[in-house]
């Protein structure tokens, strides 16, 4: 989905937040430009920034992992030098206000508070070595020890939760690959996404394969793994880079989060959740386990990059494997086979109510996230419409969602019993704000042209995630606007304060709580729509 | 002699109208309950449409047509007939009017029933049957008028249908007949999760399109937002 424009306000404010507003001014231009050098942003940039200045800005930005230099191929026999052009990497810079989720929902609850220490360091510093963790670790007030941190970053490196940083600049073929001419070894496999926009193939062309981005061996000593020069990162062409912040002092491996694992994580707990509030405790257990054989699976199935994490479907698993997960958990372990086996055709099954979530093929069973998401982003859909718009409206949206085709306004009215007279407005209101898809039908003979609606789920998946990050930013404002309010107060101590500015340093407190868990909330809304 | 006139004599079906308006006048009587419109009389007529309405206004004031109007537009009918369903808006309006309040209480009824039955599967004709019984004559629907109250319920997810799959539950019914059961954990139907973002003042805002960061609709000036943090 390509950005929103309040998608690019909120990244905006995200990035003044954490790195000022000449940060945030180059990283606006790459948001709505696109791709563009260190010259053209220097020249396009709101309020000229110096061409130095903005080559600062950008290495900071690289070294967040907020931006992606790269280069494209010159054509055949053409004397031109590839030029080294920057892209904004959008979803990176919104996952920087959900830090605190991968931190405490995944990595403290997998893995334990020091690796979840060592995840902190990364994210607050976007990329460092071992030794820089370790520098780090000795600065601070609760020191972990090197063993600790060396322990904790090759248990996060297992997992996946860490990886080795991407080519810094990888060059990208001037001829456009066709699907025809991709095959090159294995084919891979339909359940698993292709690339398409630039942005995926610039982070293709720089993603090492996993035996360079999770290297297994981990010695001792500075060059711990195979060093980050250019040999190794990529299989694609390299070029050498102006600076080179590949690798450390020493020649140490740099480290930086894999997002994509940390987001993937999310969406599994998502899901899980999703099917327990949907069906039972039970279906929620075997999903979770469903989950995690698939993890182990696809492990050990990748090998080389040709095998991409997928995003719709899982790998087929048997009934067998599921129950053998499931009985390493306590509540697992509760349940017998049969419950098992009712639980995966009660996942199986699809219902007027509910798509299935799992599907049975052949004794093997795969999870459908697809479909899962699916029904959390109607409830986010409906859940909108019933408040903003009514009762009546609500009950129109969902017709017309099962309906999946356009439908004359009476026939609406009919079917959501709602006052033919007053049903064309409804609508309308609905319209205007992008919630539904109009055409006008003229008929011979009938003055007044026929109005026909439909719900277009990809138009309103859109409209809803451009109201969500103009609403989460609107959230990040108000907080500011309080706290900018009470600043004064904030500067006394706790305990000197009593009566009427106790109350109001109360009061302070539960809004900044509510705005803040709000934000918290609706950011699992946002990655409902744009990371799962 | 008196000079005061006579009042005129009412005039009759036959007497006192042109041709016109004895085409347009049998005309409408042939659509009976269902009436016509100006364009359909002149269509069926071939009468020129000015004709028409001086001919209906004339007929009108002769009180031998009526006039309904609905969202289809004005309905001429002989007055001997009464409007049909379709032109009063079908089943559930009364006067032209949708009946808002029968439909809630049928809807409720509805609601009663499966409350009632929860631990049994819930068909068509279960339903349909209590109804029958029903001590008032507005509430005995036909089969048809049930699926429309039950089609709605489902709209407004207070109930889901399912159609039986042949497992323990609809052991009593054919494979593929339909039922219904309550939404809601108590009822063994699993819940819509309260949206995230229709919880905050921005979800429910009719205003969104205009707020702007430091607009006159801003975060920070919003009277929403205001209502939402004084607690």
């Amino acid at each position: 989905m390509t950005t929103t424009e309040f998608g690019i306000v909120y990244a905006v404010h995200i990035i003044t937040s954490h790195f000022g507003s000449v940060a945030s001014k180059v990283c606006e231009c790459l948001l709505r430009r696109g791709p563009l050098s260190s010259r053209e942003i220097s020249r396009l940039a709101e309020s000229d920034i110096n061409h130095s200045k903005v080559k600062d800005i950008l290495y900071l930005l690289i070294q967040h992992n907020c931006v992606q230099a790269f280069s494209i191929e010159p054509p055949d026999g053409s004397e031109s030098k590839a030029i080294v052009q920057y892209i904004a990497l959008f979803s990176n810079i919104l996952h920087r206000a959900r830090y605190n989720k991968f931190s405490s929902k995944v990595v403290n609850e997998e893995l334990g508070s020091q690796c979840s220490g060592v995840l902190d360091g990364l994210l607050s510093n976007g990329r460092l070595t071992l030794e820089q963790l370790i520098d780090r670790d000795r600065d601070s007030k609760k020191q972990m020890g090197s063993e600790a941190i060396r322990d904790s970053l090759q248990k996060l490196v297992a997992a996946r939760f860490v990886e080795r940083v991407p080519s810094p600049e990888p060059v990208l073929g001037n001829k456009d690959e066709g699907p025809a001419q991709k095959k090159r070894g294995a084919k891979p496999s339909k359940i698993f996404k292709e690339p398409e926009s630039l942005e995926e193939r610039i982070l293709e062309a720089a993603t090492p394969v996993d035996a360079i981005r999770f290297p297994f061996i981990f010695e001792q000593g500075s060059s711990s793994t195979v060093a980050d020069d250019d040999s190794n990162i990529s299989e694609g062409k390299r070029k050498q880079p102006e600076v080179d912040y590949t690798s450390g002092p020493s020649n140490e491996v740099i480290w930086r989060p894999n997002f994509e694992e940390l987001i993937r994580r999310l969406r599994h707990k998502a899901c899980v959740e999703i099917v327990k509030e949907r069906r039972d405790e039970g279906c929620a257990n075997v999903m979770k386990a469903m989950l995690e054989v698939g993890r182990s699976q696809e492990k050990k199935a990748k090998t080389d990059k040709s095998v991409r994490t997928p995003i719709f479907f899982s790998v087929p698993m048997s009934m067998g494997s599921i129950y053998e997960e499931l009985i390493k958990t306590d509540a697992g372990r509760e349940m017998t086979q049969e419950r098992v086996e009712a639980c995966l055709e009660q996942l199986s099954a699809t219902s007027s109510y509910l798509p299935a979530f799992v599907i049975e093929s052949d004794g093997s069973y795969i999870v459908d996230f697809k479909s899962i998401i699916s029904v959390a982003q109607k409830d986010e859909m409906e859940s909108v419409v019933m408040r903003r718009y009514g009762k009546e409206a609500f009950r129109m949206f969902r017709y017309l969602s099962q309906e999946d085709r356009f439908v004359e306004t009476d026939k609406i009215a009919d079917a959501a019993l709602t006052e033919k007279k007053d049903t064309p407005q409804i609508l309308l209101k609905m319209w205007k704000d992008g919630y539904l898809h109009m055409q006008k039908l003229a008929v011979t003979g009938v003055y007044i042209p026929f109005l026909l609606w439909k719900v277009n789920k990809l138009i309103v998946s859109r409209q809803m995630l451009d109201e969500m990050y103009h609403a989460s930013l609107n959230l990040s404002l108000r907080l500011t606007h309080e706290t900018d309010s009470e600043k004064e107060l904030l500067l006394l101590p706790m305990e000197k304060l009593e009566g009427a500015l106790k109350e109001r340093r109360n009061k302070y407190r539960a809004k900044s709580v509510l705005l803040t868990s709000a934000r918290f909330k609706l950011d699992d809304a946002i990655m409902l729509f744009h990371d799962f | 002699m008196s000079t005061r006139r006579r009042p005129a004599a009412p005039r009759s079906s036959s007497s006192g109208m042109t041709e016109n308006e004895k085409k347009i006048l049998g005309f409408i009587r042939s659509k009976q309950g269902m009436g016509a419109t100006k364009y359909e009389i002149t269509a069926g007529t071939s009468i020129q449409q000015a004709l028409v309405t001086k001919a209906t206004t004339s007929l009108k004031k002769s009180k031998l047509i009526k006039e309904v109007s609905n969202k289809g537009g004005k309905h001429f009918l002989a007055v001997e007939f009464e409007p049909c369903k379709e032109l009063q808006g079908g089943d559930w309006y009364v006067d032209g009017a949708l009946d808002v309040s029968m439909i809630e209480d049928l809807k409720e009824i509805c609601v009663n029933i499966l409350e009632r039955l929860k631990q049994k599967v819930v068909t068509l004709e279960v339903i349909c049957s209590c109804f029958q019984k029903a001590s008032r004559d507005e509430y005995k629907l036909s089969r048809d008028q049930t699926k429309v109250i039950l089609d709605n319920l489902v709209l407004d997810n207070v109930i889901m249908e399912v159609k039986s799959n042949g497992s323990s539950e609809h052991s009593a019914l054919r494979i593929g007949e339909v039922c219904y059961k309550l939404i809601g954990k108590k009822s063994g139907g699993g819940e819509a999760r309260d949206g995230a973002f229709a919880s905050i003042p921005c979800g429910a805002c009719p205003h969104i399109g205009l707020c702007t960061p430091d607009g006159a609709i801003s975060p920070t000036t919003c009277v929403y937002y205001q209502k939402w943090l004084d607690f």
